[in-house]
């Protein structure tokens, strides 16, 4: 698997003086931020429920023109960015941080544009060994249960939790199956921007279900 | 004069109707509640904005917060026990955020007193004032319950209102209520009751006992923001204050009262409460009573007390 050397270059520079925080969470969200924010219609949602991947989101927004390299060395200092997405920074609608929120905050934006006849898809960027929450699995059933097909939810699929292997913490597999009983539409892809930026124009000609991207990385 | 009885169940459903015909933005959110909360009344009204999440509060919270971000002005309605176990995502997403979800609550205190110890929820006062940006409110009847929904859901940012179920003895009739304020119903030097919920009428029932004491009694029904300016002005004329809650006496009304107090007018503050968990019952009073928060109970510990100083 590869990320892009700048990119990844970009993350090392800025976590090198915060003892690599959260390093190997945010490399492997870069491709799907990356990918996602070309996807992103002005109206659309993105919600980082895996808030931890903070670095990522800031190495993207500075790819984007949208924060400086200053503002990028800045990182978890008292008056610079926060080391996980808070409300108010650039396309940031919810603060996360604390795990298996986001895809619940996902559905009340989702029903609600429902409810005004809007065209919004919201996307949700999961990871999985946030998928050990039980708010997620009530979230999937919220999701589905209303047919929020605008509720895209991609899983950061690295296979690594916090201390260890996700198969040995708290197995997911058979994961694709989960979400599929669940009522979901459920897509396996290679953790690559180009591959899931293909598959995520796909996904807007899907309707009447909700959709899950596992991401691999591999 | 004759008590008369209400229950704030139905004072909530039917005002959450009135919201409804007044504000097409509010929505309401269930945990599979809706008949015990009367939210049902809101979904017979406006089907189209009413939103059954299932029995998962965690969830309901969370979606909630996504419909304030959407710009809804999203009640999100369970028993209070439970809705506590989204304590978490209330603290990180709700008033962290400060987002504008109204979350109300039914059952609270004895009040579920049928159904025992698990249902009864002694905490949530203390659990919601601890946190930043939360409005907490406790309303002593049904003309209290509508008008601080009312000003509630018209305000900016999270609140949370806590409801008994089905019991409580009218107190107001018709006043103009504020959140942030509190009432006076009554003046007194020897001793002051300062009570929230239920437990205001009680204590309008112990002042009356009480006939050889000057006794006063104050509605707290905001608890957070907390009325200082209230609570100093009697503090400055009576000689004992005694808080009266369906809670725990630890962080809720009593914990306030205390906080404030000792900073700023030491003064001998008693505080009567729940101090332990409560039991299953046939009958709400009895329940109190056992919990020594009957008037008859809370007149002799005032006695107990002001003898012996």
């Amino acid at each position: 698997m590869s990320v892009s050397s700048a990119l990844n270059g970009r993350l090392k520079e800025m976590l090198s003086e915060v003892n690599n925080f959260h390093f190997n969470s945010s490399i492997t969200c870069l491709e799907i931020l990356k990918a996602m924010m070309a996807k992103k219609r002005k109206n659309d949602v993105v919600i980082l429920s895996k808030g931890h991947s903070a670095p990522a989101f800031y190495v993207i927004l500075s790819e984007l023109g949208l924060l400086s390299e200053e503002g990028l060395r800045s990182f978890a200092s008292l008056d610079g960015l926060p080391s996980h997405v808070i409300r108010g920074l650039p396309f940031i609608e919810v603060s996360s941080g604390s795990l298996g929120q986001g895809l619940s905050v996902a559905n009340g934006i989702a029903l609600a544009s429902k409810l005004e006849g809007e065209e919004k898809n919201v996307y949700v960027i999961l990871g999985d060994g946030e998928l050990d929450e039980g708010q997620v699995w009530e979230a999937a059933m919220t999701s589905s249960h209303y047919k929020l097909d605008n509720v895209i939810a991609i899983i950061d699929r690295n296979f690594m939790q916090l201390t260890g292997k996700t198969e040995e913490i708290m197995s997911k597999e058979p994961l694709g199956e989960k979400w599929k009983s669940f009522g979901w539409e459920v897509f396996e892809v290679e953790n690559n921007a180009e591959k899931l930026l293909k598959l995520l124009f796909e996904l807007d000609r899907v309707k009447g279900k909700p959709k899950v991207i596992i991401a691999k990385w591999e | 004069m004759a008590k008369i009885i209400e229950s704030f169940r139905e004072a909530f459903g039917r005002a959450l109707v009135e919201m409804g015909r007044e504000n097409e933005d509010v929505v309401v959110l269930d945990a599979d509640v809706k008949g015990s909360t009367k939210t049902i009344y809101f979904e017979q009204a406006f089907p189209d904005r009413f939103f059954q999440i299932g029995i998962s509060e965690q969830d309901l919270i969370s979606t909630a917060a996504g419909f304030a971000i959407a710009g809804k002005i999203p009640v999100a309605s369970a028993f209070a026990a439970f809705m506590m176990r989204a304590w978490e995502q209330i603290r990180n997403t709700v008033a962290r955020d400060n987002l504008n979800v109204k979350i109300i609550t039914t059952h609270s205190g004895f009040s579920d007193f049928m159904d025992g110890s698990s249902h009864q929820c002694l905490e949530d006062i203390a659990l919601m004032r601890v946190l930043p940006n939360m409005k907490v409110l406790v309303p002593a009847d049904a003309h209290a319950t509508g008008v601080l929904l009312k000003q509630m859901v018209e305000g900016e940012g999270p609140f949370y209102m806590r409801l008994g179920r089905d019991y409580t003895v009218k107190v107001y009739n018709g006043e103009e209520l504020e959140i942030g304020k509190a009432e006076i119903l009554r003046e007194g030097e020897d001793v002051f009751l300062i009570a929230c919920g239920f437990m205001v009428s009680v204590a309008l029932e112990v002042a009356e006992k009480l006939k050889d004491l000057s006794v006063g009694v104050a509605d707290f029904h905001t608890i957070k923001p907390f009325d200082e300016n209230t609570l100093l002005k009697i503090a400055k004329k009576a000689n004992l204050i005694v808080t009266l809650e369906e809670h725990s006496i630890s962080g809720g009304l009593g914990g306030a009262v205390a906080e404030v107090l000792s900073e700023k007018m030491p003064k001998r503050v008693i505080r009567i409460g729940a101090e332990e968990f409560g039991r299953s019952s046939r009958d709400y009073l009895a329940l109190l009573d056992f919990h020594g928060l009957s008037a008859d109970k809370i007149a002799k510990r005032v006695v107990e007390v002001v003898g012996r100083r």
